[in-house]
């Protein structure tokens, strides 16, 4: 081990630097998080005693609902979207119908449509349906733009599963419904867990979405709920409890990524190269 | 004998054709298990899309009936100022931007890959994934403190080192605003580029370095004639995505400047949101989003056709 430090000293000093800035931003924001006025003044950069964390009593009332929304949002999009785009993935897949590959090129092709461009229709028809402003808005609207790539993974994960599985049970009279259940799926759990860590992370990151269908900031999700957060503390000057505000709404998903670690940066890899 | 082999033969004619028939009859399970995601694209992904299209010729203010005007919003648009600045950023953005999400990464992955312990290779490439699990938001509003022309660390830094005459108003001076926007992310070690270089180094056969070893090759040219070529598939892929994400950048320009101070941050997507959100200009937000979609598509095409992958390696 120390062996290895000495022959790639460099590299180790280059790294470790370079991973210090990229992630200041955040070790300043967990320091900044604990103090009081007075002693963001004092100390600007240092950490200091003794560590405060009413700020984050008091961060999380103002956005403990927004994490809430959240969650739920985020939740009920994600099973919507595994669920069904691993049976159009199998689809794609395994199975063979008249016009697949241009349905299968049809969806690919949506890889490239920019969320930008059906952002306007998407708030006018979400508007149409009486959805503005809802829970099942929202849910949708996620449901569907996660879609594309998440078939497309799923496709490509299905496609390299050895035939032999498949023919012994169509010998057996597997319907593809079981084929699918019984054999696809639970050899599948890691690219699933995946897909629904990264399609998790988006929806928890989306901004423009939400901003544009959610009018009623009972219902913000954490992102556009966070503005309203910042502008409340920052015309009372609370730097500490503002910056508790940002780190509750990152802990939930550095909870989940500590827990899934290894297969989160083992899928990120696998699923998107080949393309 | 013969004739027992021939059967043999015969039986396994029968059940390969059976189970060819049954591989390509199965179009009930294969629309069936369609259904629920075409659902959701079809009213949600494609038909907006065809709205965007047709109601992009409309001068529709999203309350009256909408009147088809031709391609008068998008003569308005090529006559109007303001969005030839916010193409003009965006495209300043793009260029730079693009070339350093991607090189960054790739040396950064190139420099993890060569350490010889592989547990110090995966503590790195953990380090530099964290920032994936904070939101963008967050870290736009971090920065937005990090450039606080009161109390932000930028200053603080440059006033603790006594370089008092670089402290400026980041984000307030129209000359600066841009930049400081394209350096949020500073160093731009972006995780998923970095995750990608990295898978794509891994591929590299180990004989070649080897030979390269032999070679007495430096690490400068290793990384020029060995490394850039054989990743060249990931940055292709890499190139594509950027890209896409760069002309729709709308969040952060946003929420850290609203496009200020005056026209300097505006970029098309943002544009595109004032136009229809703020002004209630639907049909001519959309011929907006039409362009944006139109020059991606180009782009795309283009990266397509001319930046051919050359990770097909034999050895």
């Amino acid at each position: 081990m120390i062996q290895h430090l000495r022959k790639d000293f460099w590299s180790h000093c280059f790294l470790v630097i370079l991973a210090f800035i990229a992630l200041y931003p955040f070790i300043y924001m967990i320091i900044t998080s604990f103090k009081t006025n007075g002693q963001f003044y004092s100390h600007f950069f240092g950490i200091t005693f003794p560590l405060h964390f009413e700020n984050y009593r008091l961060a999380w009332e103002s956005i403990g609902g927004y994490i809430f929304n959240s969650v739920f949002v985020g939740v009920v999009s994600v099973l919507l979207i595994i669920c069904s785009s691993a049976l159009a993935g199998y689809s794609f897949a395994r199975l063979r119908f008249l016009g697949k590959n241009f349905l299968y090129m049809s969806v690919v092709a949506l890889l490239m449509i920019p969320g930008l461009l059906t952002l306007i229709p998407l708030f006018l028809l979400i508007k149409g349906f009486g959805l503005l402003n809802s829970y099942a808005g929202l849910i949708l609207a996620f449901a569907a733009a996660g879609q594309a790539f998440t078939i497309f993974v799923f496709r490509q994960s299905f496609a390299s599963l050895p035939e032999e599985l498949f023919e012994a049970a169509r010998i057996d009279g597997c319907g593809e419904m079981r084929v699918f259940l019984q054999i696809v799926l639970p050899l599948a759990k890691p690219i699933v867990g995946t897909m629904a860590i990264w399609n998790l992370l988006t929806i928890w990151n989306e901004y423009m979405m939400p901003l544009v269908l959610i009018s009623d900031s009972s219902k913000f999700p954490i992102t556009v709920g966070l503005i309203q957060f910042k502008s409340q503390f920052v015309s009372q000057t609370l730097y500490g409890p503002m910056f508790a505000g940002y780190t509750i709404a990152s802990l939930p998903l550095l909870l989940l990524f500590i827990f899934t670690m290894r297969l989160f940066m083992k899928g990120l890899t696998s699923g998107a190269v080949k393309m | 004998m013969a004739k027992t082999v021939e059967d043999v033969k015969i039986a396994r004619v029968i059940k390969h054709s059976r189970l060819k028939k049954h591989f390509r009859y199965n179009w009930k399970s294969g629309y069936g298990m369609l259904i629920p995601s075409f659902i959701l694209l079809i009213l949600f992904m494609y038909y907006p899309a065809m709205i965007a299209i047709g109601f992009s010729f409309t001068n529709w203010d999203g309350f009256n009936q909408p009147q088809f005007t031709g391609l008068t919003n998008y003569s308005a648009l090529f006559h109007d100022k303001i969005f030839w600045l916010s193409l003009k950023n965006v495209g300043i953005w793009a260029v730079i931007k693009v070339v350093i999400e991607l090189l960054v990464p790739l040396i950064v992955a190139v420099v993890i890959y060569h350490l010889n312990s592989k547990r110090m290779q995966y503590i790195y490439r953990v380090l530099f994934v964290i920032p994936v699990v904070v939101p963008g938001i967050v870290m736009f509003m971090i920065w937005s403190f990090i450039y606080d022309p009161n109390v932000g660390v930028l200053n603080a830094l440059l006033h603790a080192v006594g370089m008092d005459g670089f402290i400026k108003n980041w984000l307030g001076d129209p000359k600066l605003a841009l930049y400081a926007l394209m350096f949020v992310g500073f160093p731009f070690v972006i995780p998923f580029n970095l995750l990608i270089f990295f898978a794509g180094l891994q591929n590299i056969s180990e004989s070649i370095y080897e030979s390269a070893k032999l070679d007495g090759i430096t690490r400068i040219k290793r990384f020029l004639h060995i490394e850039m070529p054989l990743v060249m598939g990931q940055v292709k892929l890499i190139l594509i995505l950027t890209v896409i994400q760069l002309l729709q950048n709308v969040t952060l320009p946003l929420v850290m400047t609203n496009g200020g101070p005056g026209y300097s941050t505006y970029v098309p997507g943002l544009y595109m949101y004032f136009l229809a959100f703020q002004n209630g200009q639907f049909g001519l937000g959309m011929a907006v989003s039409m362009i944006i979609f139109v020059i991606v598509l180009i782009l795309t095409w283009i990266q397509m056709k001319y930046i051919n992958p050359s990770t097909e390696y034999e050895a």
